[in-house]
């Protein structure tokens, strides 16, 4: 390198995929001095990597010029790369750090602006479709209700009853030893029954719902947008919001009055059996001292916040299922999501029904 | 006499653009193919002459009707006078392949005597071969039966148009024969409409009346058969008769 003269970086006989990053590297550091010339004299052994380095630096050309390059990479480059305009801009990044953070930050915002914009049009959508077809019983499949209630409320029972069952033993057997200490073991049953029914039943009911159903519709309308299944139920004049989201709405609302007074009814007998053989609590005595803490009034507020939650389920994990991209991938994508945000409504929605009824 | 005229057409999302400053007419009972290389917006085309993509500017006008994608009233207008035969069929997986058939049917009709949807629905599989497979589901099928399903779909309203995004695509020689058959005997029978997407040479051959060539998103040659064999364009010239001319850019 002559030390006025431009800086000269003569390539090696040997150039391949695993020379190319020394290769690179020094050319680059050179570049900011001014102009480089890179030499391809010598270059007889190269592969696909060396004429991706030719037409980067030919792309560079304000910066770097190629000299000497052998007739035989010359001929392999047209053939192969080049009308392939360069993948990257050689100017390097146009804008600073900061600036590039507040670019994703806002753009990344506006996305979500426009997902919650969607989420409530849906929204708005399934309430006027629910109460339209209430009034003109047309747009839904027949016999689709019934499929998804016996999916929704039979297929969920099982799982539903036997976990609150168990979130009712752990519960009592945690408040046991504390409440021995005060002498206080008859109030397990006022615990229990309070929280079970206004509380722990809801939230319980609505994280499974979320988990099994939730996931499944949003499985399942994902995959038929993927398909085109939805894009062909909107050529044959069908609306999917209606056709595919009613009938799941309807069903949720069937379904969940059945789960809750069966969740109901396990989570406190899982408080009556520890109560029995924990703190020698007869069951008779259990419930006879939480029916001066819990009325019917507990019970229906406990149903109606499991009601919303099983509402939002059905419109989260459809919003999810409805929007998903084109390829096979977002599906799986979109689930975790649908889990992910029902799960998110049902907190914000039980905060709000705290901060109103207590 | 034309069913669907396009004017400047162009289709894309942000600044990308997939189809340009398309302009072109589908003439009433006739086959129209429309080809080019992959990616070069062909079923984009079809998706928004389904109404099911908006164009960022232009006109879609079927039967003289200009097609609003915004209204609900327009769109669905546009849907009562097409069918659409999807990629991969696109029946629904959780209905047999008869109450897929009868689904337009029963949404678009509801009061419908069972008797008469039963009979059109039989009338539509026996059409395509499949009265065997009515109960069967969409995961009994083979690829073909499940295009012939979709066929039968979109044809059991009798709609104007009927658009099919590669009909004969991965199917063996005889069937897509019998699939070509098809079209012609329903175009010649019910003066049907077909907009067909293909990459098959010897359909085009076979069923085409009109041709539009499209690469990389523009109109490269709209017309008949005889007009594509005389075609001095470099582009159609490689597409159909498989001839490079190496000095076109």
């Amino acid at each position: 390198m002559d030390g006025n003269g431009p800086a000269v970086v003569v390539l090696p006989r040997r150039l391949r995929v695993e020379d190319i990053p020394a290769v690179y590297q020094e050319i680059e550091s050179r570049r900011g001095a001014g102009t480089v010339v890179v030499d391809f004299g010598a270059v007889e052994e190269f592969d696909s990597s060396a004429l991706a380095l030719l037409g980067r630096l030919r792309a560079c050309a304000t910066d770097t010029r190629v000299v000497k390059v052998p007739a035989a990479v010359e001929r392999s480059f047209r053939s192969s790369l080049g009308e392939t305009p360069p993948a990257t801009s050689c100017e390097g990044p146009g804008l600073d750090l900061p600036t590039r953070v507040l670019h994703s930050i806002s753009v990344r915002f506006l996305a979500q602006m426009k997902s919650v914009t969607r989420f409530f049009v849906l929204l708005g959508d399934e309430i006027y479709y629910t109460v339209s077809f209430l009034r003109k019983r047309k747009g839904v499949y027949p016999g689709e209700i019934r499929n998804q209630l016996f999916f929704m409320g039979y297929k969920s029972y099982p799982i539903t009853c036997l976990l609150v069952f168990l979130v009712g033993v752990t519960i009592a057997l945690t408040l046991t030893g504390q409440l021995k200490l005060y002498g206080a073991d008859i109030y397990l049953a006022d615990i229990i029954g309070y929280g079970m029914l206004r509380e722990l039943v809801p939230l319980m009911v609505g994280i499974i719902l979320a988990g099994k159903v939730g996931a499944a519709v949003t499985a399942e309308l994902s995959t038929m947008t993927v398909l085109e299944e939805v894009d062909a139920l909107k050529t044959m004049g069908v609306v999917p919001a209606r056709f595919l989201m009613v009938p799941r709405l309807l069903a949720m609302t069937m379904a969940v009055p059945f789960l809750v007074v069966l969740a109901d009814a396990v989570g406190v007998a899982g408080g009556v059996l520890v109560a029995r053989f924990s703190l020698g609590i007869i069951p008779s005595a259990f419930i006879r001292e939480m029916q001066t803490a819990v009325d019917l009034g507990d019970f229906f507020i406990g149903m109606g916040k499991s009601l919303v939650f099983g509402w939002a389920v059905v419109v989260a994990s459809g919003y999810k299922g409805l929007t998903v991209g084109r390829s096979a991938g977002e599906v799986g994508r979109a689930t975790t999501e649908s889990v992910v945000l029902s799960i998110s409504l049902i907190i914000l929605a039980d905060c709000v029904f705290a901060l109103v009824l207590y | 006499m034309d069913i669907i005229t396009v004017r400047d057409l162009t289709v894309g999302y942000g600044d990308v653009r997939i189809l340009e400053d398309l302009s072109f007419a589908v003439p009433s009972a006739r086959i129209t193919a429309v080809v080019g290389t992959s990616g070069c917006g062909k079923s984009t085309l079809l998706k928004t002459l389904a109404g099911l993509l908006p164009p960022l500017t232009g006109d879609v006008c079927f039967r003289s009707e200009q097609v609003d994608y915004l209204s609900e009233a327009s769109l669905a207008a546009l849907y009562r006078g097409i069918g659409v035969l999807y990629q991969d069929g696109a029946l629904l997986n959780n209905l047999t392949l008869f109450e897929n058939v009868a689904l337009p049917v029963r949404m678009r009709q509801p009061d419908m005597p069972e008797a008469i949807l039963r009979e059109m629905v039989h009338d539509r599989l026996s059409q395509v071969d499949l009265i065997a497979s009515a109960a069967k589901y969409p995961s009994e099928l083979s690829g073909g039966m499940r295009k012939r399903g979709a066929l039968a779909r979109a044809l059991v309203l009798d709609p104007a148009v009927v658009f099919c995004d590669e009909p004969s695509g991965g199917l063996d020689p005889i069937t897509s024969g019998h699939l070509d058959d098809l079209l012609l005997s329903l175009k010649e029978t019910f003066r049907m409409t077909f907009v067909v997407v293909t990459h098959e040479l010897r359909s085009i051959e076979r069923i085409a009346d009109r041709v539009l060539v499209l690469n990389e998103g523009r109109l490269r040659l709209a017309g008949g058969l005889a007009e594509v064999r005389s075609s001095t364009d470099a582009f159609v010239r490689a597409f159909f008769l498989r001839k490079v001319d190496h000095d076109d850019p």
